[in-house]
């Protein structure tokens, strides 16, 4: 049992014939994800390492009946792809593109929700469940399997935490990257309903940062009577307000977007914070201590 | 983007909402053009909140008042941007000044419509009503109609309401805007609105299908300050900030993480530069030369941790740039991620320190930047 994905998922590969859909087939595969198409639009192509390549999604996951889909598009063709895997019965969309219009992440969302699917993204290096299946390109040595349930909204920053958990032997159950962008597909309060319904995660570490609200969401979720123990690194508290800080979503606009603020909220709803990154793994133990407590 | 009042209500207009006849002028000796009757307003093209409050809209009784106020205007500041351009508008008599925007729930994820019975200035004083909808097929004239009766009384300007509030909607998907706001929209005595401002800000994401947004920002771009003109045409992410260490890294998260941990150590970031959008020779060759000609940048801290960036290639990439540069700053690397048994060993070889934590690269980045 593991978060949207497992070591059944059936994965198509869109854009598999550029380099870095090249790379990432054989990074999936060597990590036991079962790749079984590739879609690679406009050229003829027969197949790509092995892995049998189509013309387009609805034909692929026809074919070899898929219902998982990492899509290596860039964003003015994503809305269009992303429409496509819905349709054609992909449960999980994972979208790593930047730039997605926010009109396009509104309809995608809303399209996804009617066809029973979940996007991850835009803006993500994907998801993983240590030991048991990957869709994405994020490092796979940084990850071990375990039993913390980790939400970014950073790539980066998530590389670096679980990098950082892994060498302290603290595993993962599922590491969800959820996206820097306003509008999202999965988003943190969705992502933590999920880690809160999964038998295999214990406790749940939330990686924010400075503007937009998904922080305040853990935050009402941590507040609940039943939630699993939470613990949080929220970035971005040397940036000055008014600027973008990289994600469309990253800015301080009002006292509520910065870290300072959603650092005391979450801390109101007894989570327990990191100060720094320094700190991520004694505040991660400290969950996972309040966990196997409860559990006695 | 954020359209300045004029544009803004150029838009509204096209859509079928109401707005003042107004005159726009980018000199002082231009108003001789205004044919109107007086009193009128005369106010601030600005792309910055707060213009109101700041002074940048002022009642003119006369042409010769109106000259002064012109020449007063343009040369003033709202938030360091000098005013393009003054519009000169009618000053309306009005019985009341509502509040209606479109824009963006985050939480939801979709669209929603903002409705408060008194605008105005003092709009940020009381909470407004929201209809939440999500894609725009979703709108439901009867489910904003049951969320304006308990705060509106007047039915027939609440059915006008409703086909404003459909009439952003197009215009908001039409133009790609994340926010339409009318703060104030006014009703005139025989019940019709007029828009008396306009804030529209445009999604920068979808400039590839508008091609007037997208030389909108081109030109905008030219008005930044060099070295963040020369980041932005390369594609890198960069924000000009006080401090003195130079950061180049990849990815947001990472980016912040570091600039947090430098100011941890009692020092600053010079800018957030963040080259995950171009992490090729280019984009870090780019990202050294500006940091190399700022004076403020006394040390370099190059922090990468690489997911579809594969650090072997970076280092290859990072030991030519290193090799060619005429700089005497110093340079403190922190490489982690896919590839990195290849980095380390490629790194070694030609005599580069991979610092093994993030803590120790800003510690050492940190000591030299204050020894410089």
């Amino acid at each position: 049992m593991s978060v949207l994905i497992d070591k059944n998922s059936r994965v198509v590969i869109q854009g598999i014939a550029g380099n870095f859909g090249k790379f990432s087939a054989r990074d999936l595969k060597a990590y036991g994800t079962q790749v079984v198409a590739g879609v690679a639009q406009g050229k003829n192509l027969k197949e790509v390492d092995g892995i049998a390549v189509f013309p387009d999604i609805r034909t692929a996951c026809r074919e070899t009946k898929a219902d998982a889909i990492i899509t290596y598009v860039p964003a003015i063709v994503a809305f269009d792809a992303i429409l496509d895997a819905c349709e054609a019965g992909c449960k999980v969309i994972v979208y790593p593109g930047d730039g997605l219009p926010v009109q396009d992440a509104i309809e995608v969302r809303a399209a996804a929700s009617a066809n029973g699917a979940v996007i991850i993204g835009p803006n993500t290096p994907g998801i993983i469940s240590p030991g048991k299946a990957k869709l994405g390109f994020m490092p796979s040595f940084c990850f071990l399997e375990g039993r913390l349930g980790v939400i970014s909204r950073s790539g980066s920053l998530s590389y670096e935490a679980a990098f950082r958990l892994t060498s302290q032997g603290i595993g993962q159950s599922t590491v969800i990257g959820i996206g820097g962008d306003p509008v999202k597909g999965l988003n943190a309060a969705e992502a933590v309903a999920l880690l809160h319904a999964d038998p295999d995660t214990d406790a749940i570490l939330y990686l924010g940062e400075i503007g937009g609200n998904d922080e305040y969401a853990v935050a009402r979720y941590a507040a609940q009577a039943d939630a699993k123990p939470t613990a949080a690194l929220i970035i971005g508290k040397s940036a000055p307000p008014g600027k973008k800080m990289g994600h469309a979503a990253a800015m301080v606009g009002s006292h509520a977007d910065s870290q300072a603020a959603k650092v005391a909220a979450l801390r109101q709803a007894n989570v327990t914070v990191a100060d720094n990154l320094a700190s991520l793994c004694s505040a991660a133990q400290s969950a996972l201590a309040q966990a196997a407590h409860l559990q006695k | 983007m954020l359209l300045t009042e004029y544009e803004g209500k150029q838009r509204l207009r096209e859509y079928g909402i109401a707005i003042p006849e107004g005159l726009l002028i980018s000199k002082p000796e231009q108003i001789h053009r205004w044919k109107g009757d007086f009193p009128v307003a005369i106010k601030a093209q600005v792309a910055s909140g707060g213009r109101g409050k700041a002074g940048g809209v002022l009642r003119a009784e006369n042409a010769s008042q109106l000259l002064t106020q012109a020449q007063t205007l343009l040369t003033m500041e709202f938030s360091g941007e000098k005013p393009r351009s003054l519009l000169v508008e009618p000053w309306i008599p009005h019985e009341r000044e509502i509040y209606l925007a479109l824009t963006i729930d985050v939480t939801a994820g979709g669209y929603v419509i903002v409705y408060s019975p008194q605008g105005g200035v003092e709009v940020e004083n009381q909470q407004p009503v929201q209809y939440s909808f999500g894609a725009p097929r979703a709108f439901r004239a009867q489910a904003l109609r049951e969320i304006l009766a308990p705060v509106e009384s007047d039915g027939s300007l609440r059915e006008r309401i409703i086909t404003f509030a459909r009439r952003l909607l197009y215009l908001a998907t039409a133009i790609d805007a994340i926010t339409v706001e009318i703060n104030p929209l006014i009703v005139l005595s025989n019940g019709h609105l007029l828009a008396l401002d306009a804030k529209i800000v445009r999604d920068e994401a979808a400039a590839f299908r508008h091609a007037d947004l997208s030389a909108a920002i081109k030109t905008s771009r030219k008005r930044e300050p060099r070295a963040m003109a020369q980041a932005l045409a390369g594609n890198l992410m960069m924000v000009w900030l006080e401090g003195e260490i130079g950061l180049i890294s990849g990815g947001a998260g990472m980016t912040m993480a570091a600039m947090d941990m430098i100011a941890d150590e009692g020092a600053q970031a010079a800018c957030f530069l963040d080259c995950s959008s171009n992490p090729t020779p280019a984009g870090y060759s780019l990202a050294f030369k500006i940091l190399d000609a700022e004076p403020q940048v006394k040390a370099i801290l190059f922090s990468i941790f690489g997911g579809g960036t594969h650090i072997d290639r970076v280092a290859r990439t990072l030991h030519d740039i290193l090799k060619k540069r005429r700089s005497k700053k110093p340079v403190v690397i922190r490489m982690n991620g896919t590839g990195r048994f290849e980095a380390d060993a490629f790194m070694q070889s030609v005599g580069l320190t991979n610092h093994p934590t993030l803590e120790a690269a800003v510690t050492e980045v940190v000591t030299l930047a204050s020894s410089v």
